[in-house]
């Protein structure tokens, strides 16, 4: 609560001065002087805090020989960091990646994403933008089916991205939702697949710049997606997710069927998306 | 505002001698004309002299600020350097902060940018978006096509100031953030200057 509460207080000095900048003068200045000299590698309070809670008493293998993080050091923006995670095992009956939790240490709410995987993901590698409040590192934890945790790291350098003035232009399509496929994709083998959902994923800390008043959060919490009636992952999801939220994933064509993603809102909005594949 | 200047004289031990229409005296209306001077004035803005910049001074005001690159690229290419193209404004308190950075550092900082042209477009914080061109030969882009043309994820607001790392095509060298705020220690700078992703 503590922790929350001088959270918002700084976020709120931050969106003023986001929005003194937006309003007269239709910019942004950024802020600097944040820690620097982190290893990608390193730990951190906040993390140590969650490992202990959401994997209370478990080894986990920091080598990135099963996953690794693939995020810039700096992105063009706080509030959309380009995340990739890639699994360095297939998804086989032998063995497979079971579950992805998905961290930012210091954002006011680090668990971005709890993914449970299905075999029928082929490869579980994974593409989505992250909100990231201030510096700090990103983290995946990659559940084996044979209980192993596996975890990669990568320190970032932007700030701003839960308090950052959210684009409003598109409310009125509100959880539109679509599938893409790329051509040419072959049965059998892995094929990525891009979900998007037009939704402002408001976290809370964001200022309406005419009210003054902080717009509550509201934010996709939960997709479901599978092919051909079989499930391939559930995701349960928080405002660490950039606007528009959007998933890269994979899937094993087979011999035609429907790609269907529900979705569902902090709000209880219901949304579903289907595609067909030849 | 007439008495206010009036009960100034006084309390200034009667000085002003001579007085013009309205109550106001020749030293007065000095002042004054030296204090809304100084504000019509831009704060000293602008890239240090030590990082030796290429000024560009916008074109096609009032409507639209216009920076021709043409020049600077041609130069780049023919020198085989990249650019370091820094959009500052000169009403822009963070601009200052990071102008003073590079000041406060040039001695340490100056040789790492030997393979780069510094190069330094003067805007104000009234440019907004739409009226902000990016020239190079016969095209002219606002500034969020010119974004989009070179592959840079910046396509929202104009955020002052920003930097730019191109080559001579031009095309980015690496991603930049918005804003420079996570470059203004030496380490940082010298980190961008390194290209380190």
């Amino acid at each position: 609560m503590h922790v929350t509460i001088l959270s918002r207080h700084r976020l709120l000095l931050a969106t003023i001065a986001a929005w003194l900048g937006m309003s007269a003068l239709g910019a942004i200045a950024q802020v600097g002087g944040l820690p620097t000299n982190v290893k990608h590698t390193d730990s951190s309070p906040e993390w140590e805090k969650l490992r202990e809670k959401l994997f209370p008493g478990r080894s986990m293998e920091s080598a990135a020989s099963m996953v690794q993080l693939v995020v810039p050091l700096r992105a063009a923006y706080g509030a959309s960091v380009p995340v990739r995670i890639v699994s360095k095992l297939p998804q086989s009956d032998n063995l497979y990646v079971k579950r992805i939790t998905l961290l930012v240490d210091k954002n006011p709410s680090p668990v971005a994403a709890v993914l449970d995987l299905t075999r029928e993901l082929g490869q579980a590698d994974f593409e989505t933008r992250l909100r990231v409040d201030e510096y700090s590192h990103i983290r995946v934890v990659s559940e084996l089916s044979n209980g192993e945790l596996h975890t990669d790291s990568r320190y970032v350098k932007v700030s701003g991205g839960c308090s950052a003035p959210p684009n409003r232009d598109q409310l009125h399509n509100i959880g539109k939702t679509f599938l893409k496929v790329p051509e040419g994709i072959k049965a059998n083998e892995p094929a990525p697949v891009d979900l998007q959902i037009v939704h402002p994923n408001d976290t809370g800390f964001e200022m309406n710049q005419i009210s003054l008043l902080y717009i509550p959060a509201h934010f996709v919490r939960s997709i479901k997606v599978s092919y051909a009636g079989r499930p391939l992952f559930d995701a349960e999801l928080d405002f660490s997710i950039s606007e528009n939220p959007a998933l890269r994933f994979n899937f094993i064509p087979g011999s035609g069927g429907e790609i269907k993603a529900e979705v569902v809102d902090s709000k209880e909005g219901r949304y579903v998306a289907t595609l067909r594949v030849p | 505002m007439s008495r206010h200047f009036e009960s100034l004289e006084a309390g200034a031990g009667g000085l002003a001698t001579s007085r013009v229409k309205h109550g106001w005296t020749w030293r007065q209306l000095v002042a004054a004309g030296g204090f809304a001077a100084c504000l019509a004035m831009p704060v000293q803005a602008g890239i240090p002299a030590p990082f030796a910049p290429v000024v560009i001074q916008p074109a096609g005001a009032p409507a639209r600020a216009e920076f021709d690159l043409t020049a600077v690229l041609a130069r780049a290419r023919r020198e085989n350097k990249w650019l370091y193209v820094y959009l500052g404004a000169s009403d822009c308190p963070y601009c200052r902060k990071y102008e003073a950075f590079l000041e406060k550092n040039a001695v340490e900082l100056v040789p790492h940018f030997s393979k780069y042209i510094v190069v330094d477009l003067r805007s104000s914080l009234s440019v907004t978006t739409d009226a902000l061109f990016i020239k190079i030969a016969d095209t002219s882009r606002p500034y969020v096509e010119f974004q989009k043309s070179i592959g840079d994820e910046r396509t929202r607001n104009v955020v002052y100031p920003s930097v730019w790392l191109l080559d001579g095509k031009p095309k980015p060298l690496m991603q930049m953030p918005a804003g420079t705020g996570t470059f203004q220690t030496v380490a940082e700078q010298l980190e961008i200057l390194r290209l380190e992703q």
